[in-house]
């Protein structure tokens, strides 16, 4: 339990520095700092309804320092941690490369689904280009923040207490093959 | 039965979660048509609260190195800039004269006089200390709440022109929903020919006006200003300047890209206009808030917007609602109000 409130503090604490953050970064060069450390979190944690619990009150922390619904960026990264849960399960992530375009993936369908949602419940209409090649390159930057977010949580696992998660980090059952 | 219940434990704190928030969701949409107060309960707030201290300490070391490099730059060509600014003081100076000349040849000065004694609106100078921590989305946190006056609805403005609306508050801060952002919409009008249209944020850096061809007289370098019309924003502030005109096509309606007047990769300060616009007033309650006795709020003072310059009849057609992330009341609502409740002398400039 002491791992989820840390995690709780730091998460907060991101969307925080995040919001000073993007006054010196563009939006599409800045990372989604709050995104990243629920997908890294969701990559090694281990159980599913404390971690969906958090996710939950970090994309709603979200929502209350963003411009987007209650619930929106609740919602996407519940969806966010599920995928990143699973995925860490199925998927062979401990390598850079496959984790940095693991991130990059779901942040770009993440931003597919905050269009989505905008345009289902704000009637805001599909995006143009430009902001899906903003996407694509705020997607890139994320994958390639993820590693040193996924050691920060590591770190952050062991100072909780937590050791044996962070020794095994990407749990791979035996008798499964990694893909 | 416990293992059972054990294995079905996640999925439906899954599924109770995903629900919580489209509800939450739901909800919020429906709020955001029903009430135009949003201001947060403070188990809300209190992020928003944590955040503007938070965010000003952080924020600090970067602004120094910014303006500390902005002022470097600046120092280099600043003689050369002088003079050029000589040249166009000279110019607007003599310009300004025409101008002052024509009007008290028609008799408007008078009128403008009387706008510019209804424009003199409460400002509140704020301070930006956060952006959106979504990309998705273009907002501000600001470091002024509903203790210090500001509800939402309240337009804000900086020195260069329109910067958003006031969408939520805590008590010491305030949400901003920048005119970049896709939930945007003014009423507008350009400057020179009065053609009408809609400016829309389209989630980058321009944004989108949107006008009826027929008879608009539109060109690149044109400005836009707020027409009033849609009843949040006053009218006659700078919105931006034309920048391209698309093809129309077949279409009817042309669209033109328009880089906004404001500078928001600078935004600093900013000024909150401590009024709504009539149209939130008659739909959701009075239009003034208990304003706390609040030192630096500068009454009658506004900082340099642009001025009321608009001297044209308005179109007689009913524009569209402005919306924001406020969004707009059903039609019939907003006209049984309006019909009831006679807008006050204090609106004047609103519904000019």
């Amino acid at each position: 339990m002491k791992f989820w409130w840390a995690s709780l503090g730091v998460g907060l604490l991101a969307l925080v520095i995040q919001g000073a953050l993007a006054t010196v970064l563009p939006p599409p060069w800045c990372p989604d700092l709050g995104l990243l450390l629920v997908l890294c979190l969701g990559l090694r944690w281990r159980g599913l309804a404390l971690g969906l619990a958090l996710a939950f009150v970090l994309g709603f922390s979200a929502d209350l320092l963003s411009g987007s619904l209650l619930g929106q960026h609740a919602l996407l990264r519940l969806v966010a941690f599920a995928s990143a849960f699973v995925a860490g399960r199925q998927l062979n992530l401990r390598g850079g490369i496959p984790l940095v375009a693991f991130v990059s993936t779901v942040t770009f369908v993440y931003g597919i689904a905050v269009a989505l949602l905008s345009a289902f419940f704000l009637d805001t209409g599909w995006p143009p280009a430009s902001k899906w090649f903003d996407a694509l390159i705020h997607s890139v930057v994320n994958g390639l923040v993820a590693p040193w977010v996924l050691a920060g949580v590591n770190r952050l696992s062991v100072w909780a207490g937590d050791e044996d998660g962070a020794v095994r980090s990407l749990p791979i059952e035996p008798h499964r093959r990694a893909l | 039965m416990p293992g059972f219940l054990n294995r079905l434990a996640a999925p439906l704190v899954f599924l109770a979660l995903v629900l919580l928030a489209t509800v939450t969701m739901v909800l919020d949409r429906g709020s955001s048509r029903q009430s135009i107060d949003r201001e947060l309960p403070w188990w809300q707030g209190l992020l928003l609260e944590i955040a503007v201290p938070i965010q000003s300490v952080v924020s600090a070391p970067f602004d120094v190195v910014r303006e500390g490099w902005q002022s470097y730059v600046d120092l280099i060509d600043v003689q050369e800039e002088n003079g050029e600014l000589r040249g166009r003081i000279a110019a607007l100076e003599e310009e300004n004269l025409q101008f002052r000349e024509a009007l008290v040849a028609s008799d408007h000065l008078e009128r403008i006089a009387a706008m510019r004694d209804d424009f003199e609106t409460p400002m509140l100078p704020s301070e930006v200390v956060g952006l959106d921590v979504s990309p998705w989305f273009r907002s501000v946190l600001v470091d002024r709440g509903y203790q210090h006056g500001v509800l939402s609805g309240h337009p804000v403005v900086n020195e260069q022109g329109v910067v958003g609306l006031i969408t939520r508050t805590s008590a010491n801060a305030a949400k901003t929903m920048l005119l970049l952002d896709r939930q945007s919409t003014i009423d507008a009008v350009v400057q020179r020919s009065r053609a009408r249209g809609i400016l829309r944020g389209v989630g980058s850096d321009v944004l989108e006006f949107e006008f009826v061809v027929r008879e608009s007289d539109v060109a690149v370098g044109d400005l836009v200003m707020t027409s009033g019309l849609g009843g949040i924003y006053p009218k006659g502030l700078r919105l931006g300047q034309i920048v391209e005109l698309e093809e129309p096509g077949g279409s009817l309606v042309q669209i033109a890209r328009v880089q906004p007047a404001v500078d928001f990769g600078r935004l600093e300060q900013v000024f909150v206009m401590l009024r709504r616009g009539p149209t939130l007033d008659l739909l959701y309650g009075p239009n003034l808030p208990e304003v706390s006795a609040e030192p630096d709020v500068l009454p009658g003072s506004p900082p340099k917007v642009s001025p009321p310059v608009d001297s044209a009849k308005p179109d007689p057609q009913d524009g569209p609602i402005e919306t924001a992330a406020t969004g707009a009341g059903s039609k019939a609502t907003l006209a049984e109000r309006v019909a009831a409740a006679p807008p006050s002398p204090a609106d004047r400039t609103w519904f000019q």
